[in-house]
Formats: structure tokens, C-alpha cells, sequence
């Protein structure tokens, strides 16, 4: 039930989706992977839309050089866990929502936990081999995975519907060399737009989202571009799920 | 016959965002982005290993549809085709 005090505070919001759509955000559990360059705006966004749970988890301390792009944290929490940080933005800039802040390192021994109860999945991370575990455990739980990737002033994203649209892995088979990226911090502030704004029309169940589509942001030559993407039929990590297009599933 | 070669990301860093080129009948994927970024022998180290052959995480797109780079030596290339070349972005 939307109360006097949300209906205010999401009244502009509510002349486009009313009633219905604000209980919808309200009653859905978002988790996020990563209080960091993504995760910062894509947390901020999803905690103003009125999300009415959003589990955050990060294992880092704030540094100095997270502060260009990590706009979550501030130049006081240096020193601070992230997600100490993080818990306090979000409950400040709504109070109304339920916020829970994992300090923890996401391995394979604890994702299916720390997934549970999650209506989608939000990939800010920021290295592969734990975004492929994230794939693993959208496909077995069957929860949506919202993906964004970034460096310099480039950026990708798109929306994994296990069984409908092609996995991490399908898209991305092998991961790319580590290494320290560059970044500027407008460009996880546009792919983490993009990835809100996705979670929110998939709980709304409105409008088209980017599933077997791959978004990718050149922010040099201000242009977005994308790519048609398809399942893999060898894929490692989803070529043993039913095609759950006909059946059009959803959770 | 003219087909158009798109980098993105840190491969557009090294080769600009396009190559415009005329090519050969009977060309693949593989051998015209070879001959194409071969003049670059650090853009070309990027997308090659020693061998030649693409290096695994590379991704590749014909006209907007994704070509498995164990498929790249079968793939005809064929006048008008737009070609993509990226690598994955990790950074988050």
C-alpha cells in the first residue's frame, strides 16, 4: 500500500505509471554487484524511484581515486567500507526504502544467498570472472541480469532474460585481460542510467528492453550504437536451458 | 568492392572509429581485418595473438550479428558488409 508520505514524493512519477506501477517498485528486491562506479548511480536511481528493497554489496574501502566517478561516496568516507557508505546515501535520500549493505567478497560459496529473494540481478562490477558467476545464478534462480561494462569513455550494456535472450556468456565467452581502467565518471553515470532505467521497466513490465541487444556508448563521438545478439547454442553457461521465448515467462 | 571495418572501445583508440577499404573477392573475416590492421602493429598485437589468430576475448559482429572467431576463417566478406571489431569492456 503506497502511503500519504510516497504518494507525495512519488507524484510525478505516479502520473505515468499510477497505483499499480508504484506497488510494483515498492514490493520489488533489487540486488546489486558493486558500490562502485555503477553501482553508485544505478543504487541512487532505483532508491529514488521508490524501490522498495535493494540489497548492495561490495567488499572495498573507499579510496581517493574512487572519488572521480563513485558518486556515492564522498570525500569524508575515505577510510570507510563502501558499503557503510553506501547504506548511509541511500537511506538519506529515502528513508522510505529498505536498504541492506553486504560487506562481503561475491564467490561461489555465498551468490545463491546472497540472491535470494531478488526480482533482478544488477551487474556493477568491474572484473569478469565474478561476472560470470553472476550469470551462473541468474540462469540457475532464473532472475534477470542487467549488465553494463565500461572504460575510458565507452560503455555497453544489456538485459539477460535467462532462457530468452543470450547469456553473459553467450555475448562475452572469454574475459578480456585485467588491468587498471581508465575512466571518466560520466560514463558509468550514462550505462548506469541505462541499467536503472531497464530494472524499472522490467518491474513495470513496460516498454522494450535491451534483451538480445547489446547498447554500446561512445561518449568521444556522443553515439549509441547497438548490436543484435543471439543465444548461443554451445554456450557453457545456458545451452542446457528450454527456450522460455514461447512460453514468454516472466517472473 | 568496399566494406566498412568498425572498432569500438580501446580498439577504436588504436585504429579510429572506422576503416573504409576496397577489398578482393573471396575475402574472410579473418584475412581482411589481418590485412587491415596489420599496418598498426600495436592495434594488431591488441586483436592478434603470435600465431595470428584472433585473441580469445575478441568479439566479432557482420552486419550487426555475432561471428564466433572460430568462425572467422569460413566467414565470407562480401561488398557492402559493415564489420565490428571490440573487445568486452571489464571496468565498472
Amino acid at each position: 500500500m503506497i502511503s500519504a508520505r510516497e504518494r507525495e514524493r512519488y507524484k510525478r512519477q505516479m502520473i505515468l505509471f499510477g497505483d499499480e506501477g508504484q506497488e510494483r517498485l515498492k514490493k520489488a528486491h533489487i540486488f546489486i554487484a558493486g558500490a562502485g562506479g555503477l553501482g553508485s548511480p544505478v543504487s541512487l536511481y532505483l532508491a529514488v524511484a521508490g524501490i522498495g528493497t535493494i540489497t548492495i554489496v561490495d567488499m572495498d574501502v573507499v579510496d581517493q581515486t574512487n572519488l572521480n566517478r563513485q558518486i556515492l561516496h564522498s570525500d569524508r568516507d575515505i577510510g570507510k567500507k563502501k558499503t557503510s557508505s553506501a547504506e548511509e546515501k541511500l537511506q538519506a535520500i529515502n528513508p522510505d526504502i529498505t536498504v541492506y549493505a553486504i560487506d562481503v567478497k561475491i564467490d561461489e560459496t555465498n551468490i545463491s544467498d546472497l540472491v535470494t529473494g531478488a526480482d533482478g540481478i544488477v551487474d556493477a562490477l568491474d572484473n569478469y570472472p565474478t561476472r560470470y558467476l553472476l550469470n551462473e545464478v541468474a540462469i540457475a534462480e532464473n532472475i534477470p541480469l542487467f549488465h553494463g561494462g565500461i572504460r575510458g569513455f565507452y560503455g555497453q550494456a544489456t538485459t539477460i532474460i535467462p532462457g530468452v535472450t543470450p547469456c553473459l556468456k553467450c555475448i562475452f565467452p572469454k574475459a578480456p585481460p585485467r588491468e587498471v581502467f581508465p575512466v571518466v565518471g560520466v560514463t558509468p553515470g550514462i550505462i548506469g542510467m541505462v541499467q536503472a532505467n531497464e530494472v524499472i521497466k522490467y518491474l513495470l513490465r513496460c516498454g522494450d528492453l535491451l534483451t538480445g541487444r547489446l547498447f554500446i556508448w561512445d561518449g568521444m563521438q556522443a553515439r549509441a550504437e547497438e548490436c543484435c545478439i543471439e543465444r548461443n547454442p554451445a554456450c557453457t553457461a545456458c545451452s542446457g536451458l528450454t527456450d522460455r521465448t514461447k512460453t514468454g515467462k516472466k517472473k | 568492392m568496399t566494406v566498412r571495418i568498425r572498432f569500438f572501445a580501446g580498439f577504436r583508440e588504436l585504429f579510429g572509429a572506422d576503416i573504409v577499404t576496397d577489398m578482393s573477392a573471396g575475402m574472410t573475416l579473418i584475412s581482411l581485418v589481418t590485412t587491415q590492421t596489420k599496418k598498426n602493429p600495436v592495434g594488431y598485437a591488441a586483436i592478434f595473438d603470435e600465431k595470428g589468430a584472433f585473441r580469445e576475448f575478441v568479439i566479432l559482429m557482420k552486419n550487426s550479428k555475432r561471428i564466433d572467431i572460430a568462425d572467422a576463417a569460413i566467414t565470407p566478406v562480401s561488398d557492402g558488409d559493415e564489420i565490428a571489431v571490440f573487445p568486452p569492456v571489464a571496468g565498472g
